[in-house]
């Protein structure tokens, strides 16, 4: 168990998303990586019933699996206002929620996930994984995992390096948007900066991560299914084709 | 203090109800008048009888006349009570009139006498009285005493008696096994199935009372019982009752576990539960010993069924043998563990003694692992929830909250059987004897640094730990080597000081060789420090030579010493052949034979530093290496400034 980086693939035009996937794994195998398995994170979101009057959007509830930690369901509560509660359970979680009908009903056309192959090389562990939701076909989430450290601020030059070397890509050189510095009320009233990448990292992080790439995505199809035109928020990733200075590293190819 | 309470009584002055109309109105019995209750008091009295109570009995009888009779005549109530007043004063007049007429003749004395009667004395004297007293309280007497005695017999024929009674034995027995009564028979049980065991065969025993006619040479247990006593212990020579036990648990029973190198024997153990136990059969009866050997039986053959199952399941990289009662397991290659269940169904005092070496570790541990598979079926791993499945261990109920990952879960599952458990006890067992033998033969060969080993007093099965300390006698302050060796199943793994770690195999040459090699850095080490200690200046040392031949073993070290004015030097060199083989070498400067060469003319030349010359290290007086070289230096410095 390490720190786990989330980096979503942006989509070249004209190709399938299959054929990404099979692209990235041979190089993954060409580089000396170990096919190992298959790997799943899904999340179920559930709203609160009865809507709340005035206009707020009621609670919603996440749960979420994820197949690296089998024995366990993550469960997240997002309140309108932004502020998340985070649980980690037992499998028989799921058992509870369905008890729950009354309280919370599930939306089913926003199941969400992302599944497919495991590759393990060294001490990383990489997953290429296609996000689907009710079948149809959203992106594709890279999700990198180094284990031998616990603070993403230790090894985070590695792991851009990295992802830079087999996804082609270009990484920003900050941390990534879940880990950014942000700004928490201390228990004395007071408003201090927290720098997340600091931290010791836990399963529930990459859950959340997972959770902030699922929410982009299900915005991505309601910003298109209401045809909204030109929006803020379209790609997650910013995908630059200048050159970079990878060049000095040696590891970094960039073809534009 | 008291208050007076008053209290107010009423009547409830409710009327008696004398019809209900048709229209649900009720007629009420007008209350009595005061003439009407004057009338019914006068009714009651009796004027015939004089007594109270003879008076109250015939209110009674007045009372249950009125009822009767109130139902016939209502009507005439008002003059009914008048009437009975005045036929009983008619009655009474007439006894009067009587009495007069006859107190007038008998005064007359014509027709009628009055006698005087006689007075009889009074015939029971006091005496008589005291008399029938006496005979009374002599019969009660005699009933007490009687009981008396029957209890007084009871009480002394049960101490004194040598039949021991059947009931007070049955308790005995109860007290210790469990027992329950179906039909007309008692059955006991003497398996560990309420222990949590899943053995299959039943270990019932059946409880009859013993025959007074010995007939010894029929059922096995009495044979027991016979032999038993005859073991010399101070036991009854019968009981009251006999158990039965079943056939295939009857006689005694061991696990016998020997390791076994080339068919010699190293060494044995045996597991047995007797012996262990507080020693109780001196008090209870000749059934205790023969439900104690049944019991081990069972356990034996349980331990051994289940030893036998997992040797076959197990897949080993030699196969495990199973034939017939013996188990045979390979340790290391040439060593085998045989595991053999050995049974006698008849129970000879000449049967040989356990065996010497006895293995009380192997023994305990078999007994302890099969307790342990009993324990886990019996008993589940707390938390017990209500609304989960109830079975697995702490561990696992947390590896859900806490995001066990998969590595962590798969570990979770990995168990170990029985036999896969006592395999590596012994082979632990073995590898730390070997390792002692090594150390020991060593530290007796090897005098000149002292290798001193101290084992850890708290192990576990399968790992111990020791720490090997070589000094040389009289410079322990100067230097010590230490290092650590952990001992494993198979393997040794050796920590030194400076952070390397080594891990060998399971043969004892690497060991050796590897204290030979730490040996001889040791030495080099020590003569470094001690050169330091006697103001030699260190020119050089160096762990790994690289010169000379190619030893055997290790590298060669070595350490260039130069003397405090600079005009000797010394030159160690130490390899391992295998034995510790020391040179040493002196070289002086100015060099002694230098002669001014056309090609060399000067004479400073000549301080450059001589050949160096072997030393007949032998020779030199001293009792260790270190002392050898101390002396060395010593008469190598010279005082000149």
């Amino acid at each position: 168990m390490g720190v786990t980086v989330l980096q979503p693939y942006p989509m070249p035009e004209g190709k399938s998303g299959a054929h990404i996937i099979d692209y990235l794994g041979k190089r993954l195998l060409s580089l000396g990586a170990t096919h190992a398995g298959q790997f799943l994170v899904d999340c179920e979101t559930f709203i609160s019933t009865p809507q709340p009057h005035n206009g707020t959007p009621g609670r919603a509830v996440h749960v979420l699996h994820n197949s690296e930690y089998p024995a366990s369901t993550f469960s997240i509560i997002d309140s309108g206002t932004g502020k998340q509660v985070s649980l980690v359970a037992d499998s028989i979680f799921d058992l509870l929620m369905l008890k729950m009908t009354n309280t919370f009903t599930s939306k089913k056309q926003t199941k969400i996930e992302s599944r497919g192959a495991r590759f393990e090389y060294g001490d990383f562990v990489i997953k290429l994984g296609s996000v689907t939701m009710m079948e149809h076909f959203k992106g594709i989430l890279i999700e990198i995992e180094y284990k031998s450290c616990m603070i993403l601020a230790y090894c985070w030059e590695m792991i851009r390096e990295m992802l830079q070397g087999f996804l082609n890509i270009n990484v920003s050189k900050d941390f990534p948007t879940y880990f950014a510095t942000q700004t928490i009320m201390t228990a004395m009233g007071q408003q201090q900066l927290h720098a997340k990448h600091n931290d010791l990292y836990e399963p529930t992080d990459t859950v959340k991560q997972y959770l902030e790439q699922f929410t982009n995505y299900r915005k991505h199809v309601s910003m298109h299914g209401s045809l909204s035109g030109t929006s803020g928020i379209q790609q997650p990733v910013h995908m630059s084709s200048s050159p970079v200075m990878g060049a000095a590293g040696g590891l970094v190819l960039i073809r534009s | 203090m008291s208050n007076s309470v008053n209290i107010s009584v009423e009547t409830t002055c409710e009327n008696q109800i004398r019809e209900i109309g048709y229209d649900g109105t009720e007629l009420y019995q007008p209350p009595p008048t005061l003439s009407e209750s004057l009338a019914k008091c006068a009714a009651r009295i009796d004027f015939s009888k004089t007594s109270l109570d003879d008076l109250k009995k015939e209110e009674k009888t007045a009372a249950a006349a009125e009822e009767e009779n109130k139902d016939g005549t209502q009507f005439q109530e008002s003059l009914w009570p008048w009437d009975a007043v005045r036929n009983k004063l008619k009655d009474a007049l007439t006894e009067i009139c009587v009495l007069s007429d006859v107190i007038s003749i008998a005064k007359d004395k014509r027709y009628l006498v009055l006698d005087p009667l006689l007075e009889e004395g009074d015939d029971t004297k006091p005496i008589v009285q005291v008399y029938s007293r006496k005979k009374a309280i002599s019969q009660a007497a005699q009933v007490l005493l009687s009981g008396a005695e029957r209890l007084r017999n009871a009480h002394s024929e049960q101490r004194s008696r040598n039949v021991s009674d059947f009931h007070i034995e049955l308790l005995r027995l109860r007290q210790n096994w469990r027992l329950k009564k179906v039909s007309n028979a008692i059955i006991g049980d003497l398996s560990y199935r309420t222990a949590g065991s899943k053995f299959g065969m039943s270990g019932t025993f059946e409880v009859t009372k013993a025959e007074e006619a010995s007939d010894d040479d029929s059922t096995s247990t009495s044979t027991t019982s016979s032999t038993a006593t005859n073991n010399g212990m101070q036991m009854k020579a019968s009981s009251a009752l006999r158990v039965i036990v079943p056939a295939e648990l009857q006689g005694v029973a061991y696990i016998k576990v020997i390791t076994q190198k080339d068919q010699e024997d190293l060494c044995t153990a045996q597991v047995n539960l007797m012996g262990h136990g507080p020693n109780i059969t001196a008090q209870v009866g000749v059934w205790q010993k023969t439900l104690e050997f049944a019991q081990n039986v069972l356990f034996c053959k349980e331990l051994f069924a289940q030893l036998a199952r997992e040797a076959i399941q197990l897949q080993a990289p030699i196969p495990h043998v199973v034939i017939g009662n013996q188990i045979r397991a390979t340790l290391l290659p040439n060593i085998q563990l045989i595991i053999s269940l050995c049974h006698s169904t008849t129970f000879d005092s000449n049967q040989p003694a356990p065996i010497n070496d006895h293995d009380h570790v192997l023994e305990h541990s078999l007994h302890q692992l099969l307790r342990e598979v009993h324990y886990k079926n019996s008993h589940h791993p707390f938390p017990h929830p209500a609304s989960a499945p109830l079975g697995p261990t702490k561990k696992r109920m947390l590896a859900g909250p806490m995001a066990a990952d998969r590595e962590t879960l798969l570990d979770m599952t990995k168990s170990q059987t029985i036999l896969e458990q006592i395999i590596a006890q012994a082979q632990h067992i073995f590898m730390r004897k070997r390792t002692q033998y090594v150390l020991d033969t060593l530290a007796r060969d090897v005098k000149d640094p002292q290798i001193v080993s101290h084992w850890n007093a708290m192990n576990s099965p399968t790992m111990s730990c020791v720490k090997i300390n070589i000094v040389t006698h009289g410079y322990d302050a100067i230097g010590r080597t230490s290092l650590v060796i952990h001992v494993k199943e198979r393997s040794l793994k050796c920590i030194c000081r400076d952070g390397r770690v080594m891990r060998l195999s399971y043969e004892p040459q690497e060991l050796r060789d590897l204290i030979l090699c730490q040996i001889n850095s040791h030495q080099i080490s020590c003569l470094v420090s001690l050169a330091r200690c006697m103001a030699w200046t260190v020119l050089s040392n160096s762990n790994h030579l690289g010169i000379g031949k190619v030893e055997p073993l290790g590298n060669a070290s070595s350490c260039l010493l130069a003397s405090p004015n600079g005009d000797r030097m010394i030159a160690v060199q130490i390899r391992c052949d295998p034995q510790i083989d020391v040179k040493v070498y002196i070289a002086r400067s100015p060099r002694q034979d230098f002669f001014p060469s056309p090609l060399v003319p000067e004479k400073l030349w000549e301080n450059l530093g001589g050949n160096f010359k072997e030393v007949k290290f032998d020779k030199i007086e001293g009792k260790s290496f270190l002392n050898k070289m101390e002396f060395l230096m010593a008469s190598l410095t010279s005082n000149t400034a």
